[in-house]
């Protein structure tokens, strides 16, 4: 029983109950408006920033006769999405900047692409940024650089010294807001030549070639399916879709397929489809989406004959030199496409951010692809020397061929669009009776040039 | 009021209220203030509109168009999932209480079924992901010794398959929960009941039906309550097994609101189906709390 204290008590408890809930309501309102002004009190602060920024710049060019004081120490936060192997290939390149930079205390940390894209636009808003320097999807960059967000890098990028098309993607009212870093490539099928040799086996010179060898490997004992088909949120099914539109609708359609000047329901992207995938799906050479890293010791071990995966699984195999690949015969060109790193307005090091995405976007890039990590530079000035052996043999190989190299279809258009894409696709693998919907449900959702 | 009273008020109730205030109230306001603007602060009812009518199959609540397989939208399928999951929970958790009271070891296997309930969401997702896969999955497997094909294979990539597989899994990580209330449940149902209807020659069938399951109606009533809230606001396995697919079949509210917040950066629309998921989660939640008070008061 409660006492009579306790009664008087409740009448006032739940009128500061209603109070509390009435300035929330209020606080809610108030917090909103004073936000919109806030931002437009950060916009002014950042010209006066870029102004003192500038002026400093300026006066750093003019002749000195002081003594350079030491540089302090300064500690930069980086965010990426390697981890494991590949975080260490990754660390190969902090090691050779802090090596020249001893002042610079570098901290890496472990971030996928889409939970940069997902985390991060609220923390902006914020006013807060968890990294110096991060890496993200290029679209995502664009976004965030258009909206104010990122530290512009127009005159820390010059875009003729890089792959062309590369810088493009992070480019947003006409300023470069992002770096880009080293580039990986989906250049074909994977295979092993110990394989290939056991059975007699030859690289395809075309599209029946290619069908009859795929016919082949059905018939050899143990092998589950000719080609394994990789699984994860769903891009290395997007990545398969991508090389036939290349090889059989050609670069152009890929390139308008991304502008949405082509739509997903027009008969030559329809044909893509119905010619080539449809009927390899339909004869079951194509294995059931399995998780892809699981699918590599199985593939390795002989289940599967054909892999169709990035170059980074150079790094990913036991042993590379008995790995080879080969394009759809009739391809002009492959899907390649370029980590960029960019650097938040709320970064607390500005200054030592730029010197270090500099770093990353032209020497580093030569660092992280004399390590096995699978990566080519998009900085044009790394000699091919400089590569890792068996990128070097892969990068002759598309280059003897004279292909194009694309961007990446769904990394390009991004945003929730590239979710509907990996999931129609993965829906078409397991019935691929439903195309008319897949491609109806893709173009609905397609963005308009 | 004495001016003391109004001290010791202040004192113990400040704080919490306070507290609450700023990272429960305001943000439930928030979310429900945005849900109703767009752009500005005017009042505007589109953000709830456009969620419902959405048709694009990983967004769509109600019906998605061109038709998945499936063609129905998250809160079917959380429907859906509430029509099988309780049913099977209940009577599943109840039976194996009962039949686990007479058995060796019942403490070991009972920790087992518990284990479901403990595991955070992302490695009970994985396990569900093993648990249908074509290849090493038991489902699959006891399936393929039955030869059928349509459920011998990997059930997650298939949208036909992929929602029930959802379904089942979800079942194995609550029945620890219904096990244990159940548990409770029996040991206070009084021993001299059962033996009165021994002595009077009633089966065991008999007392289960007649004996034990009204005398568990409070523990039905509470374990139902809670799998339904817990099956509205279900996020972590679906994101971690199927993404809500493929092609939408497997969608569920919280992920439809996740999807709207991350990938598509619609912050209006993401509160405006996170405040329907609260509405609809307070339904049973209300039933629940009155239940409760209800039996505080007897």
């Amino acid at each position: 029983m409660m006492s009579a204290k306790q009664n008087r008590l409740i009448i006032p408890a739940l009128a500061l109950s209603i109070i509390a809930l009435l300035v929330s309501l209020y606080a809610v309102v108030a917090v909103q408006s004073l936000a919109a002004s806030i931002n437009e009190l950060q916009s002014s602060l950042n010209e006066l920033k870029n102004t003192v920024s500038s002026l400093q710049q300026q006066l750093a060019k003019l002749p000195t006769q002081l003594p350079t004081p030491p540089a302090p120490k300064v500690k930069l936060v980086v965010i990426g999405p390697w981890s494991g192997d590949e975080a260490k290939y990754f660390q190969a390149v902090i090691d050779a900047y802090v090596k020249t930079h001893p002042n610079v205390d570098i901290e890496y940390r472990t971030m996928r692409a889409e939970d940069v894209a997902a985390v991060m636009p609220v923390q902006f808003a914020a006013g807060v940024a968890p990294g110096d320097v991060i890496f993200g999807w290029a679209w995502f960059i664009a976004k965030m650089g258009k909206e104010g967000h990122l530290v512009d890098l127009t005159g820390v990028v010059n875009e003729k010294e890089y792959v062309p098309g590369i810088v493009d993607t992070v480019k947003a009212d006409g300023k470069i807001w992002g770096a880009p870093f080293t580039m990986w490539l989906k250049p074909g099928f994977w295979y092993r030549k110990s394989f290939f040799q056991k059975y007699g086996l030859a690289e395809p010179k075309s599209y029946s070639e290619f069908v009859q060898l795929l016919e082949k490997i059905k018939g050899i004992q143990g092998v589950k399916n000719p080609l394994a088909t990789g699984d994860g949120v769903g891009w290395p099914i997007s990545d398969i879709v991508e090389h036939f539109i290349i090889a059989y609708g050609g670069p152009q359609m890929q390139l308008n397929l991304i502008s949405g000047k082509t739509r997903f329901n027009d008969p030559s992207v329809r044909k893509v489809f119905t010619d080539y995938i449809v009927p390899l799906l339909q004869k079951g050479y194509f294995s059931e989406p399995t998780e892809w890293t699981t699918v590599i010791p199985k593939w390795w071990a002989g289940e599967y004959g054909l892999y169709f995966m990035g170059t980074w699984i150079t790094g990913m195999v036991q042993d590379p030199s008995d790995l080879d690949f080969f394009p759809l015969p009739e391809s002009k060109g492959v899907v390649g496409g370029a980590d960029y790193a960019f650097i938040p307005k709320y970064s607390r090091n500005v200054d030592a951010a730029i010197d270090f995405i500099k770093f990353l976007a032209t020497e580093g890039q030569g660092v992280h692809a004399s390590v096995p990590s699978g990566k080519i530079p998009t900085w044009t000035k790394v000699p091919v020397s400089q590569l890792w052996g068996p990128m070097q043999s892969v990068y002759s190989k598309i280059t003897q061929r004279g292909m194009a190299i694309l961007p990446d279809l769904d990394d390009s258009v991004g945003g929730d669009w590239q979710k509907l894409f990996w999931d129609q696709l993965k829906l078409l693998w397991v019935n691929p009776g439903a195309l008319d919907s897949v491609l109806k449900t893709l173009e609905a959702s397609q963005p308009k040039p | 009021m004495r001016k003391q009273d109004f001290k010791d008020l202040l004192m113990f109730l400040g704080a919490p209220l306070l507290t609450l205030a700023i990272f429960v109230v305001y943000p439930i306001v928030a979310t429900i203030v945005i849900s109703f603007t767009k752009g500005g602060l005017s009042f505007t009812l589109e953000n709830y509109r456009e969620v419902l009518l959405e048709t694009i199959p990983l967004k769509a609540l109600v019906v998605a168009n061109p038709e998945p397989y499936p063609p129905w939208g998250a809160l079917v399928h959380n429907a859906v999932w509430i029509l099988i999951a309780v049913p099977a929970v209940v009577f599943l958790g109840m039976l194996l209480a009962y039949a686990l009271r007479k058995t060796l070891g019942s403490s070991f296997i009972l920790g087992i079924i518990f284990l479901g309930m403990v595991l955070p969401g992302v490695v009970s997702g994985l396990i569900i992901r093993f648990m249908f896969d074509a290849d090493i999955g038991i489902f699959p497997r006891i399936f393929a010794l039955f030869s059928i094909p349509i459920l011998s294979r990997t059930w997650t990539i298939y949208p036909q398959s992929a929602l029930f597989a959802l379904i089942l899994g979800s079942v194995w990580l609550w029945l620890g929960f219904s096990v244990t209330l159940y548990s409770a449940g029996l040991d206070s149902i009084p021993p001299s009941l059962i033996e009165a209807a021994l002595v009077d020659g009633a089966s065991e069938r008999e007392i289960f039906i007649k004996i034990i399951v009204p005398q568990l109606k409070p523990v039905t009533i509470v374990v139902a309550l809670m799998t339904i809230m817990w099956i509205l606001k279900i996020f972590d396995i679906v994101y971690v097994v199927t993404g809500g697919g493929p092609g939408g079949s497997s969608t569920v509210l919280a992920l439809i609101m996740y999807t709207y917040f991350a990938s598509a950066l619609e912050y209006n629309k993401a509160a405006a189906v996170a405040v329907m998921l609260a509405v609809l989660t307070l339904i049973p939640a209300y039933w629940y709390i009155k239940m409760i008070l209800g039996s505080e008061k007897q």
